[in-house]
């Protein structure tokens, strides 16, 4: 990741290594309120006379500041006025929140490169951005580590921080919950437009669980980079993590001696989930499908299906459960109870009265395509992955992955998110 | 037009009550126990020949704090604030570090005078300093602040005691108006000490820090600004005359026998046998008052700048959970030196001594931080420093700067002790 704290006073050489100048601050293009692109560099004042280098002449930033061409050929910018100059206005200003409490202050900026130029990324308010402009850094990890407590990188995307047309403090435009933690698809969206290097750099500061959930939502490209850059233990950490299906893809994707040497590190139980998932071809039911889905024994009533399904794990672990699965003793599907009909449900009727007999499921070799239309036509949250065999139910498939199917994944980014 | 010109005063006398406050309460907290300790100390060493340096530094503060107001008024943050945002995290995290500890120290010196004047009225330390710190919180923490800045306002009238003591033990005027017209010095490491003592103890970063950030909070419009500027002439003013009224107080009795105090009970013990029994109290109220004012005042502060610094949410009008960060180094600056002055064996006299020498490094670099940023055209626009302001404040920075750095060179090479 690049900070501006790091490139402020800086050395800028041009492209033959000699310097032109430091580097005063970046301007950046504020009309774009997303991910705004750095517009110019803004150099202190040299004998050479320009102060403004336009972004396009930027050869890299980090670990040097470096321009494309020779000193000779830089074309002077001229700032039209949207500029937002970055150390004079944003950094060490004061946040507050959507009622102006103060929150804290901008201790760092976050840039990046996307993919031909550079972008600010976000406001980073966390104590380590502090230390480490204080040159503490590690002195800081040190004593986080003592008390086991790993120092957060803690970024707030620069959308979330609402125009600066405004003078300062920076107002938030959501509230201060919303953004310690980033919604996992807005960081793979970011991660997914950065670099590399920058991308594994920042996911580094993650803890398993949002990282997991992070991957969930990223590219397989992405995904495979990450967890082959990453030591095995963690590795297998991340994907114990993640839903059994999304893990099961991913190991699909890796060599079979990686994704071997990664199911031998995860924990047992999970592992064994992974693996049932792994036998089936990726593009089937059995592929996508997630085994962690809400059952319940037949014959209860409807309050102990309910308390049956506080303190079943699997039904813990199911993603949304739209639906709760009445099974029998030999693991055959009897019937579906919707959440809705067992929460309006008199918790001491039968529950088998409120099951609807399931007519619609599919067996793990159906083929992907399929499986998203029998979900569409029938307007499904999720269809019963059945065995053929010995009419055993093996797991679910959810909307979200068939919608997955139905929307190629460079278009489900492009809708309007709701949030 | 009577009528008229009537309404017009009492407007203009509203206003000003409103506006009233941070500047009477920043000079009146100079005078607390460490500053009766400094004021007593001079008056009995060097009788009357302090005054004339009270009269500088009268206008040394007022030149700072009218600096400091002004930015408050015009920037409406807080001289912490206006560090960080023009300085940056190393510059802001350096001053920050000295004034929680320099503060901390001065913290526990007024828990100390406190617990002093309730063992002077016979009430155990080991009740008054706990009692006092809780009714302080209690009071900071839970009510509004407009209406601590009246209770404030009221503990600075305690200050009247040593006016009182003056006139009944009637000193001889025509010295004390000789010493202020024909001022004399000494060129001696002694004497260089106890002035920079002397100035230290008036001219503070914390009440820098206070004065801007409680001007700031009330919101003072520029146009009603002439009225903030007031308040801190006048508090500044009277500040400096208690301070005055205290160095007459301790020459005219103790200077006189050769009785030579270091600590403001010593004073208060001393006065007793020979200016009577009532001047003892006195001097005690007095400095309980001041003491209950600047742990009230301090921590605040403190606290204040903090959170200005680093961003978080400050202020009184919060709720706890609003403002943990704020809450939790307020409560732990009071809870720490009430310990630390309940520990019988600590000796409390180094430990002033590390905040005072702390509070002596922050003053200059922090009066060179306010100047840079009075005379900042970007922030102040036509409200910056004008000339006779520069000169003034200028020329005060570098004899502080200059007596500082003498001070510490010689401390470091040992000559001065």
């Amino acid at each position: 990741m690049i900070y501006l704290s790091q490139l402020i006073n800086q050395n800028v050489w041009d492209g033959f290594g000699n310097i032109v100048g430091k580097l005063e601050d970046i301007l950046i293009d504020a009309t774009e309120r997303k991910m705004p692109p750095v517009a110019a560099l803004s150099l202190k004042k040299n004998p050479g006379g320009f102060d403004f280098v336009p972004s396009y002449q930027i050869a890299s930033l980090w670990p040097s500041i470096t321009l494309k061409i020779g000193s000779d050929r830089i074309k002077p910018y001229s700032p039209s006025g949207h500029e937002l100059p970055l150390l004079d206005r944003v950094l060490d200003q004061q946040i507050v929140d959507i009622d102006g409490r103060r929150l804290v202050r901008v201790n760092d900026l976050q840039l990046a490169r996307a993919a031909d130029h550079f972008v600010l990324t976000g406001v980073d308010v966390s104590g380590v951005s502090l230390l480490r402009r204080l040159g503490l850094e590690k002195v800081g990890r040190f004593v986080g580590s003592i008390f086991k407590k790993p120092l957060d990188t803690v970024v707030i995307p620069w959308e979330f921080v609402a125009s600066i047309e405004l003078d300062d403090p920076l107002r938030l435009s959501v509230s201060q919950n919303k953004i310690v933690k980033m919604p996992p698809a807005d960081i793979a969206t970011i991660v997914d437009e950065l670099d590399r290097h920058t991308t594994t750099a920042l996911l580094e500061g993650f803890n398993d669980e949002d990282l997991a959930d992070t991957l969930e939502e990223s590219s397989s490209d992405l995904q495979m980079t990450i967890l082959s850059n990453m030591n095995p233990e963690r590795a297998a950490d991340i994907l114990e993590e993640m839903d059994p299906d999304e893990a099961a893809d991913l190991l699909a994707d890796l060599p079979n001696a990686t994704s071997q040497i990664l199911l031998e590190l995860m924990e047992k139980d999970e592992a064994l989930e992974v693996r049932k998932l792994l036998t089936y071809p990726e593009d089937t039911a059995g592929g996508i499908m997630t085994t962690e889905y809400a059952h319940v024994p037949d014959n209860l009533t409807v309050h102990e299906a309910i308390n049956y399904l506080r303190q079943s794990k699997d039904a813990l672990e199911d993603e949304v459960m739209y639906y709760v699965h009445i099974l029998n003793q030999d693991n055959r599907l009897q019937g579906i109870v919707t959440l809705r009909d067992l929460v309006m449900a008199d918790p001491h009727s039968d529950l088998d009265q409120w099951k609807e007999p399931d007519e619609i499921y599919v067996n793990p070799l159906t083929s992907e395509k399929d499986v998203a239309y029998l979900i569409a036509k029938y307007n499904l949250l999720s269809i019963p992955v059945i065995d053929p065999n010995n009419n055993k139910m093996l797991g679910i498939v959810t909307v979200d992955d068939a919608i997955d199917i139905l929307l190629p994944t460079a278009w489900k980014k492009r809708l309007p998110r709701l949030f | 037009m009577k009528i008229n010109r009537l309404q017009g005063w009492m407007r203009r006398i509203g206003l000003y009550l409103a506006i009233l406050g941070p500047g009477l309460i920043t000079a009146s907290a100079d005078n607390d126990a460490p500053g009766i300790a400094t004021y007593s100390m001079v008056g009995s060493t060097y009788g009357y020949q302090f005054l004339s340096i009270i009269l500088v530094v009268t206008i040394g503060e007022i030149i700072i704090q009218e600096m400091a107001a002004r930015m408050g008024v015009v920037t409406g943050k807080g001289t912490a604030d206006l560090i960080r945002e023009r300085y940056g995290v190393k510059v802001a995290a350096f001053a920050m570090f000295t004034l929680l500890l320099a503060n901390l120290g001065t913290t526990v010196s007024q828990i100390a005078g406190i617990a002093a004047s309730a063992e002077l009225f016979g009430i155990s330390r080991f009740i008054a300093a706990p009692l006092a710190a809780l009714i302080v919180s209690f009071a900071v923490l839970r009510g509004s602040y407009k209406y601590i800045e009246k209770i404030l306002l009221i503990l600075s009238l305690s200050a009247i005691s040593y006016i009182i003591t003056v006139i009944l033990i009637n000193p001889p005027w025509g010295e004390i108006v000789k010493a202020l017209v024909a001022p004399s010095f000494e060129f001696n490491p002694k004497f260089i000490v106890a002035v920079l003592a002397t100035i230290g103890t008036t001219i503070t970063p914390w009440g820098i820090f206070y004065l801007q950030a409680s001007v700031a909070d009330k919101g003072v419009a520029i146009k009603d600004y002439k009225y903030t500027r007031f308040d801190v002439t006048v508090g500044a003013t009277w500040g400096n005359i208690i301070s005055a009224f205290i160095i007459i107080c301790t020459a005219a009795t103790l200077f006189v026998h050769g009785i030579s105090v270091t600590n403001a009970e010593e004073a208060a013990m001393a006065l007793a046998p020979l200016a009577g029994n009532w001047a003892n109290i006195l001097f005690s109220v007095g400095l309980l008052g001041a003491s209950l004012l600047a742990v009230s005042v301090l921590p605040l502060s403190t606290t204040y700048a903090i959170c200005e610094a680093f961003g978080f949410e400050r202020g009184l009008n919060r709720k706890f959970l609003e403002a943990p960060v704020f809450y939790g180094i307020f409560t732990i600056i009071i809870a720490l030196s009430v310990i630390i002055v309940l520990i019988p064996s600590i000796p409390l006299f180094p430990l002033m001594w590390v905040s005072q020498f702390l509070n002596a490094i922050l003053l200059p670099i922090l009066l060179i931080l306010v100047l840079k940023l009075a005379n900042d055209k970007h922030l102040m626009g036509k409200w910056k420093n004008n000339l006779l302001q520069n000169s003034l404040a200028i020329g005060l920075t570098i004899l502080i700067s200059l007596i500082t750095s003498a001070l510490l060179i010689t401390s470091i090479i040992g000559i001065g002790s």
